[in-house]
């Protein structure tokens, strides 16, 4: 099985997680263990649209329950005697083996997945210069040897790119060491904001557009903008290095470091 | 038709007119490829037949001259 799987290095790996909030989208290959009738087929697919319960395979990592999962859309691409070729847009967490088996029970023939390919993940497409192993490897090379940066520049991304759907507070150059350290983001820091809800994860950027870290709104960005006071955002998991803007300073830490 | 999230598109709302100063950190789209090992990701496409827990741990293997000390990956896609 081939298709899209996001790497995150370093620091980045700490931002990972948001990725299992968006969707993945799938191309597989069923192959039907009988005969059926088109039309049925076509019916039998639009019935695996919506919420569906689903039982992870034996072999998974999670306890094997069943589970609720949405399936966004099934588009049939071609069908050619007993193998159905479709496209399935569906929720984290999704197995798209155990849908094309029950596809299969539903038809009453059977079926299994004889093919598949992971063409999106979250907002990541097949369209955001997806790299083989070989093109990382030659990127190296390339980079090492012969100076010639641009197979890896294209090949290694901003994980920005991949948070873009979050919503986000941009704070001052203050205020980024403190979040850098855990400490919760307080209204002050705010120069500027999308729309989120309360309790809504959200990323906490510099002015400059890097990540800072992520975390979880306390009040919402409505109530932000209409002057309410104290923490907006308590902070989760930091991304950005300590010491990367200068530490803050008190305005009264003054006299305390003339006595040191 | 499109997946949750996707074409998402955010207002940006401003409380106050605050600069930044470039002495500290880096743009996102100016950092060299140095700067951006520590806050990157590679959008693999992973080949047929082998494990995500191997394809990230041969491309950490790649990317480790670099100063690649951690690689994660998101979604476990089956050999």
């Amino acid at each position: 099985m081939t298709g899209l799987l996001p790497l995150a290095i370093n620091n980045a790996t700490k931002a990972l997680s948001v990725l299992l909030l968006g969707g993945k989208e799938y191309i597989a290959l069923m192959h039907l263990h009988g005969e059926v009738d088109e039309r049925l087929l076509i019916d039998t697919f639009k019935g695996f649209v919506g919420k569906i319960m689903q039982m992870p395979p034996v072999r998974s990592h999670v306890k094997r329950q069943y589970r609720e999962r949405e399936v966004y859309y099934l588009d049939i691409l071609e069908i050619q005697g007993r193998d159905v070729l479709f496209r399935a847009g569906v929720e984290s967490g999704t197995y798209i083996r155990k849908l094309i088996h029950d596809i299969g029970e539903k038809l009453g023939t059977g079926a299994h997945m004889t093919d598949l390919r992971r063409t999106k993940v979250s907002t990541l497409s097949e369209a955001d210069n997806p790299v083989t192993l070989q093109d990382l490897d030659d990127g190296v090379y390339f980079y090492t040897n012969e100076s010639d940066p641009r197979l890896l520049d294209r090949s290694i991304q901003n994980i920005e790119r991949a948070l873009d759907f979050l919503p986000k507070v941009f704070v001052s150059d203050s205020a980024v060491d403190p979040v850098c350290h855990g400490s919760p983001l307080a209204i002050p820091g705010i120069v500027k904001l999308n729309g989120f809800g309360n309790d809504e994860l959200v990323g906490i950027c510099t002015l400059k557009g890097e990540i800072i870290a992520l975390g979880k709104s306390v009040i919402s960005s409505a109530d932000i903008l209409n002057g309410a006071k104290g923490i907006a955002i308590k902070t989760d998991s930091v991304i950005m290095s300590i010491g990367t803007y200068p530490p803050y300073k008190r305005k009264d830490q003054g006299q305390w470091s003339s006595l040191v | 038709m499109g997946l949750p999230l996707e074409n998402f598109k955010h207002e940006v709302f401003s409380l106050k007119d605050e600069k930044t100063n470039d002495a500290y950190g880096s743009y996102p789209e100016k950092r060299s490829i140095e700067q951006r090992i520590n806050f990157g990701f590679v959008l693999l496409d992973k080949p047929r037949g082998i494990r995500s827990r191997t394809a990230s741990a041969v491309a950490k293997q790649i990317l480790s001259p670099l100063g690649v000390k951690k690689i994660g990956y998101s979604g476990t896609l089956e050999a």
